[in-house]
């Protein structure tokens, strides 16, 4: 199957590749898994705590050149967002810009996963912090 | 508990017209192969129950016994309507064996059956548990050190020695998973003899999710074969 060129690219040369350090209040953590392969995902998020805005995006992948694009992009695109922004971001998104074929619709799934756990990590350390 | 036969679907005979259940091979009026009706299972097919762990000798044999009444040879004079059907059971018959043959395919198959959706769908019922995929994460990181590892031209016996220690804690995963497979599997198999279905589904339960978490300890495995492999090939 041949991959797209914007998939071979951020898969040469994937972007904010890396990890944040996770106690940090300020960040929040997704891993989440595929089910369908058993690829694993880590994505990274540091919010600005007075805006809400995203100015840092972090991740790590275990898995196929699709899901290794999709969390590049995702990271790209999660820089300079609001946390409800970032919420927006669906997997069909990805699919698109990546014209991922249908047997690889489940690796951008695992991305708009990943999202969704960091920022409900990094919500759910904010109200901890409030509460205390 | 005896199998609810109202429920098996009836698929009348194409030569004589009689109704036959459709775990039923030849019609039993008149003895003709019965075209593949469409609403039974691998299991009903054997003649078996929904059983997860099954006797792969009797398996077999059930398997030569229908293979030689269905072969195709014999059905060489036959009507075209036979002909087909035998065809039909024959490969019907060859997909069966191989499913309930081998015990993962047989679970996934039945869960199927079962009404459990397969693992594709992204919902809460296909998550595993969280501590899993941190420990599937930390030995992927530490199978990629090992490849920069052999990229920065380390020893091939210190390269060795750090896989197999990485391979250690995977494999005893793994064992201890099919141990819990095995047991939950038995334990199916007494709810269904025990004719308690809620028990059944219980178990059921269980075990897809204990299948969601092999795929994952398989699918590192198969990363740690792999740097095996690599190693062999530039020790050789
Ligand atoms: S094949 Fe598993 S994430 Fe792409």
């Amino acid at each position: 199957m041949a991959y797209s060129d914007k998939v071979v690219d951020h898969f040469n040369n994937p972007r904010n590749v890396g990890s944040l350090p996770k106690q940090d209040p300020t960040v929040g953590t997704g891993l989440v898994g595929a089910p369908e392969c058993g690829d694993v995902m880590k994505l990274q998020v540091r919010v600005n705590p007075d805006t809400g805005v995203i100015d840092e995006a972090k991740f790590k992948t275990f898995g196929c050149g699709s899901a290794i694009a999709s969390s590049s992009l995702a990271t790209e695109w999660l820089k300079g967002k609001t946390v409800d922004q970032a919420l927006a971001i669906k997997n069909t998104d990805i699919v698109a810009e990546l014209a991922l074929p249908p047997v690889k619709i489940h690796c951008s799934v695992l991305a708009e996963d990943a999202i969704k756990a960091a920022i409900a990590d990094y919500k759910q350390k904010q109200e901890a912090g409030q509460a205390s | 508990m005896q199998p609810d036969t109202s429920a098996i679907p009836i698929d009348p005979c194409k030569h004589c017209g009689t109704g036959a259940p459709v775990d039923v091979h030849f019609c039993p009026r008149c003895d003709r192969i019965l075209t593949l009706g469409r609403h039974g299972d691998y299991f009903t097919f054997f003649g078996l129950r929904r059983r997860l762990r099954l006797d792969l000798n009797d398996l077999e044999q059930r398997f030569r016994a229908l293979s030689r009444l269905f072969h195709p040879d014999y059905f060489h004079n036959s009507s075209s309507t036979e002909r087909l059907a035998s065809l039909e059971r024959s490969s019907y018959l060859n997909d069966a064996f191989r499913t309930l043959r081998d015990p993962m395919a047989r679970l996934e198959y039945l869960l199927k059956l079962e009404g459990f959706t397969p693992k594709e769908s992204h919902d809460a019922t296909t998550k595993v548990p969280q501590g899993l995929l941190e420990e599937v994460f930390e030995l992927n990181e530490e199978l990629e050190a090992i490849q920069d590892m052999r990229a920065e031209g380390a020893s091939a016996a210190a390269i060795a020695l750090r896989l197999s220690a990485a391979r250690r804690p995977i494999e005893a995963n793994l064992a201890r998973h099919e141990e819990q497979l095995h047991a939950r599997m038995s334990e199916h198999d007494a709810r269904l003899e025990a004719g308690d279905p809620e028990g059944q589904r219980e178990a059921l339960a269980e075990l897809r999710t204990l299948l969601l978490e092999r795929t994952y300890l398989m699918n590192l495995l198969a990363t740690v074969r792999r740097e095996v492999s690599a190693g062999e090939a530039a020790a050789s």
